[in-house]
């Protein structure tokens, strides 16, 4: 052979070869309810997948590495999901599990990730569980978890000072269980006392809080703390509002009462003075960066996120970063340690503050912004927002290896 | 605990029992009249809070909204009626048959509306005229409150008037008793399920527009409505109106008196009323009298 | 030539079984075929309550759930190796309360006892959920262990087939026995029954029992599948999941349950994995089965077959 076709031919061998290292697809299975109330929350973290996959690939992967996702509706089934997770371990060969909504779904998942020994990445679900006593080193969380909000809470309700009697309504599940356990945790650990006046259990979904209602204003609590979600949050505020009830207490909501789809659906019906937080506020920090990752999400969707939605954009710059660090998308171990301690610049850090996963819990430490609603016409269809907001130090909130062993104690 | 503290709470579940007396009511008609198990009643429920969404939107009117809701409900539903539920009228082991066509219902409605409108939350707000409060003594009752208590009297009202009145009513009770019959008889069967389907998920859309304003419009909510309708009319006796009622009376009091006696156990304790119910009155406690006892 | 073909349902099975487990197939599909065979055990216990005695419980998951947790909770404290006694405890023990439930519920007849059913299951899903210090409440059990023997995929598959198996020819004898006669005989003509001297009660309240232990066995069987458990294995719409197999393969046949199982669980995998609007999909086919199969598949399928063969079995007693 002529040395010109030898090299024409090398040349071509070395295009091919750089081309199917190029191609290396690295596939993420995401599970999360696409149907039904956490619908949206699955379809903005299916929107806010699509940003952070944009800004990684523009940035570019080690080895030409591009980024899958394949999202799968987990109908908020644990069973259902464990065989989707199945399929996408052993069929579709991902490297990651991603996502979940449901801490019930999320517990049966992470032990597939555990004995798969498969990195899952969980960006919504906030049972503290994960990162405690349920902690499996294969799993990470970039979303807070449960105590990180009620701790913030029982920080702010120990400065607001002056009030004595508490009330609690959540719905009758783990979730609402752990978050009222969590913040009597936090309050008793901070030293404030209190006076329970009523504990309230309305079914998850309860269509009618009106005898839970009336119950409550007749308990006269100075402060009642809400653990709803969702639809749940905006039927329950409909119906208290109709009542008086937040003229005659605090209404107090650390978790997800400030979640951007509540003040959506409310509009000009959600009252002033309610103090709330969310795992990501739209509108705080008021930094380029979240600015940027509202726009993009508002472009995409022709509506502004709910908190799912950042959660997902963070998980997939976690993966992304990790890849970077470690150099390529294979040695799962290395991944695991490249992960741990990771710190990550995300939508929701304020100026001088940076996200970064906890190495032993493997939770994401990051700042409780709890605020109080008043008029803001910035965010249609909302018509009322949180503002005030005080800030809390993301490392008071998280670890804390005193309600870890705790939990240990108490929980299986 | 203080007279005027119990009185609120009793007024509380009141409240609470004429929403779910309207919300059952369409389910009684078809299930205890017209012995079909429609059990995609709350499918028709989504679907009125979402058609009302689209038309209080459309014109502006909350009035004109709910209505041209319930109608839009009850064409949808004559339309499933005609033609599918029709197909399966006679066809042995036809009960298991309509859980399964409703049950498809269901999955393809729920779908349907999130398909068109979304899955974000939608929300509703009352009338001007009905947003505050009455005051009675030292009683508040919001507004709407009083509307829905009086809505659910007049459908009340008027079914129990024309089911056991007039000529149509005794029409629709023999179609639950012998079909066949009715047909020799000349009676257009197939017409008259037709008409009562359609009325019953206009019922269904109806009850879903007017507790829209107090409640989220979002994909899933028809789900809860079917396990309450279908305690209050297994309590009120089956095809039986004031049975229904009396039902939803008890659910709402059970539920307002029990959260602050057994609050960890409230949101069961429907369930232990049904299968009290159920054991030692099994017709109900409105049994019939007479025909359709199975 | 008629034992051929009274065989060759079970053949079918085998092979389908065999297929599986040779073949180069996932790890996923084997995980698949496993919950066909846990799901078609309950179809077809639940069948010889509904197809069979014409009873419509809508509260089957109750001693699905119960079998679960009775079995999953133990094998976690009390080791993997006990499993298969476990499980066999735990569809003892709702063998156990179907007597004081199905005492109750037997007493009303059609929607009466459909109802009771659909209480006392949400009571125990209600129960499960409350008890949160004992049975983990919403969170469910997870890391229940499975025996060394039975570790991999492949190893539970084949014991899930052997015990369903097993039990299948079991129901099946049942429902060829005279007993099972008198079931049948009781959903077509009750008082015809009565009239016999038989007591129609008691041939219900074994029925009821009977589909109940095999009901809590694939319930056991669930547990150590994923070994995680959850509250909403006792939900009504698990109960209402296995009634729409049931129907959907045909009430009439006894591998009908089995057939309708096998679509479900595959139609839902597939339009799951493919499309997010899976409902309406899923609603659609269901929709259209109803509408063109009255028998449902096996029924439909076995009058289609039935119309071919030539020779017409005179006097073929009631059901094939």
């Amino acid at each position: 052979m002529s040395k010109k076709l030898s090299l024409c031919v090398m040349f071509l061998l070395l295009l091919f070869a750089t081309q199917s290292f190029a191609e290396q697809v690295v596939k993420i299975g995401a599970l999360y309810p696409m149907s039904g109330r956490g619908g949206l929350y699955g379809k903005d973290s299916e929107i806010a997948i699509k940003i952070a996959l944009d800004e990684v690939h523009k940035k570019g992967l080690p080895k030409g590495i591009k980024l899958d996702v394949i999202i799968t509706d987990d109908q908020s089934k644990p069973d259902y999901a464990v065989s989707v997770a199945k399929r996408y371990i052993t069929e579709e060969k991902v490297k990651f599990l991603f996502g979940v909504v449901s801490s019930a779904v999320a517990l049966a998942v992470t032990e597939v990730s555990k004995n798969n020994k498969i990195i899952f990445v969980g960006t919504d679900h906030a049972a503290t569980d994960l990162t405690a006593q349920k902690f499996q080193p294969y799993y990470f969380r970039v979303s807070n978890n449960t105590y990180q909000s009620m701790m913030a809470g029982a920080m702010y309700l120990k400065e607001m000072g002056g009030w004595k009697k508490i009330a609690y309504i959540g719905p009758d599940y783990a979730y609402g269980r752990d978050q009222w356990m969590e913040l009597k945790y936090a309050l008793d650990k901070l030293g404030v006392t209190y006076e329970v006046v009523g504990e309230y259990w309305p079914k998850l979904y309860e269509p009618d809080y009106t005898s839970y209602i009336t119950a409550i204003i007749n308990a006269k609590p100075d402060i009642l703390v809400a653990g709803f979600w969702g639809g749940d949050t905006v039927a329950f505020i409909k119906q208290a509002k109709a009542y008086g009830l937040f003229s005659k207490m605090k209404y107090f909501h650390p978790d997800a009462g400030g979640n951007y789809e509540v003040m959506a659906a409310l509009g000009k019906e959600m009252p002033e003075g309610l103090i709330m937080s969310a795992r990501h506020h739209v509108n705080w920090p008021d930094t380029p960066e979240n600015k940027a990752f509202v726009e993009k999400f508002y472009k995409q969707a022709g509506r502004y996120p709910s908190y799912a939605a950042e959660g997902a954009y963070a998980g997939i710059h976690l993966i992304a970063e990790a890849i970077r660090k470690v150099g390529n998308a294979d040695d799962t171990e290395a991944l695991v340690k490249a992960m741990e301690g990771m710190k990550l610049r995300l939508p929701e850090d304020p100026k001088g503050f940076t996200s970064y996963i906890d190495p032993k819990t493997h939770q994401i430490v990051q700042v409780q912004a709890i605020g109080v609603t008043e008029k803001n016409k910035k965010y249609p269809p909302a018509e009322v927002m949180l503002g005030k907001f005080k800030v809390y130090d993301a490392n008071k909130l998280w670890p804390d290896f005193d309600y870890i062993e705790y939990l240990k104690k108490t929980k299986k | 605990m203080d007279i005027s503290f119990l009185l609120s709470q009793l007024i509380g579940g009141l409240s609470t029992a004429m929403l779910l007396f309207l919300v059952s009511s369409g389910l009684s008609l078809i299930f205890g009249v017209g012995k079909v198990f429609n059990f995609a009643h709350g499918s028709f429920y989504l679907l009125g809070s979402y058609l009302a969404y689209q038309f209080i939107n459309m014109f502006t009117n909350f009035w004109v909204g709910v209505v041209c809701a319930t109608i839009g409900a009850g064409i949808f539903g004559m339309v499933m009626e005609f033609l599918f539920l029709r197909r399966i009228y006679g066809r042995q082991d036809e009960g298991g048959f309509q859980i399964l066509l409703t049950y498809s219902f269901i999955l393809i409605i729920d779908d349907m509306v999130k398909f068109i409108w979304g899955s974000e939350y939608k929300t509703i707000e009352k009338p001007e005229i009905l947003i505050d409060q009455v005051q009675i003594g030292s009683i508040f009752i919001p507004k709407y409150s009083l509307f829905i208590l009086i809505v659910g009297l007049l459908i009340a009202i008027s079914f129990w008037f024309i089911l056991n009145k007039t000529e149509t009513g005794k029409i629709v009770k023999a179609t639950a008793i012998d079909r066949d019959m009715l047909g020799l008889l000349g009676i257009n069967v197939p017409l008259v399920m037709t008409t009562v389907f359609g009325v019953a998920t206009a019922m269904g859309g109806l009850s879903g527009a007017l507790a829209a304003p107090l409640r989220t419009v979002t994909p899933g909510a028809g789900i809860e409505v079917i396990i309450d309708s279908l305690i209050v009319i297994v309590l009120g006796g089956l095809g039986n109106f004031w049975g229904a009622l009396l039902g939803s009376i008890i659910i709402g009091e059970v539920l307002a008196f029990g959260i602050l006696w057994v609050p960890q156990w409230a949101s069961l304790l429907n369930f232990l009323v049904m299968v009290l119910v159920l054991i030692f009155k099994p017709e109900g406690l409105f049994p019939q009298k007479k025909g359709g006892r199975v | 030539m008629k034992r051929l073909k009274e065989y060759s349902p079970w053949f079918a099975i085998v092979i389908a079984f065999l297929l599986i487990l040779l073949l180069p197939v996932s790890e996923h599909k084997i995980h698949l075929a496993t919950r066909i065979l846990i799901f078609g055990l309950y179809a077809v216990a639940f069948n010889i309550l509904f197809g069979m005695t014409g009873l419509l419980s809508l509260g089957s998951a109750l001693f699905y759930g119960f079998g679960a947790y009775v079995t999953g909770m133990m094998t976690k404290s009390l080791g993997g190796d006990h499993f298969v006694y476990l499980l066999l405890f735990g569809a003892l023990c709702s063998f156990v309360i179907a007597m004081p439930l199905g005492l109750l519920c037997l007493r009303l007849t059609d929607v009466y006892f459909t109802m009771l059913t659909f209480a006392f299951g949400q009571l125990a899903w209600g129960v499960c959920i409350k008890l949160y210090n004992f049975t983990g409440g919403d969170d469910g059990i997870q890391g229940i262990p499975r025996m060394a023997l039975l570790e991999s995929t492949k190893s539970y598959y084949v014991f899930v087939f052997l015990v369903v198996f097993l039990s299948l020819i079991i129901l099946w004898k049942i429902s060829k026995s005279p007993f099972g006669l008198v079931l049948n005989g009781i959903r077509q003509n009750r008082s015809r029954i009565t009239f016999l001297g038989l007591n129609v009660y008691k041939h219900q309240l074994f029925a009821f029992l009977i589909s109940s232990f095999f009901t809590g066995l694939s319930g056991g069987l669930y547990s150590g599948l994923d070994g995680s458990i959850h509250p909403n294995m006792f939900f009504w719409t698990q109960s209402g999941s296995i009634i729409l197999m049931v129907i959907l393969g045909g009430i009439n046949n006894f591998f009908g349950p089995l057939i309708g199982t096998i679509i479900f669980i595959l139609l839902e995998d597939y339009i799951g994995k493919t499309t997010e609007y899976w409902p309406f999909f899923l609603g659609t086919i269901m929709l259209i089965m109803v509408i063109l199969f009255p028998k449902g598949i096996l029924g439909t399928i076995s009058t289609f077959i039935k119309g071919f063969s030539s020779k017409r079995e005179i006097g073929n007693g009631c059901h094939s």
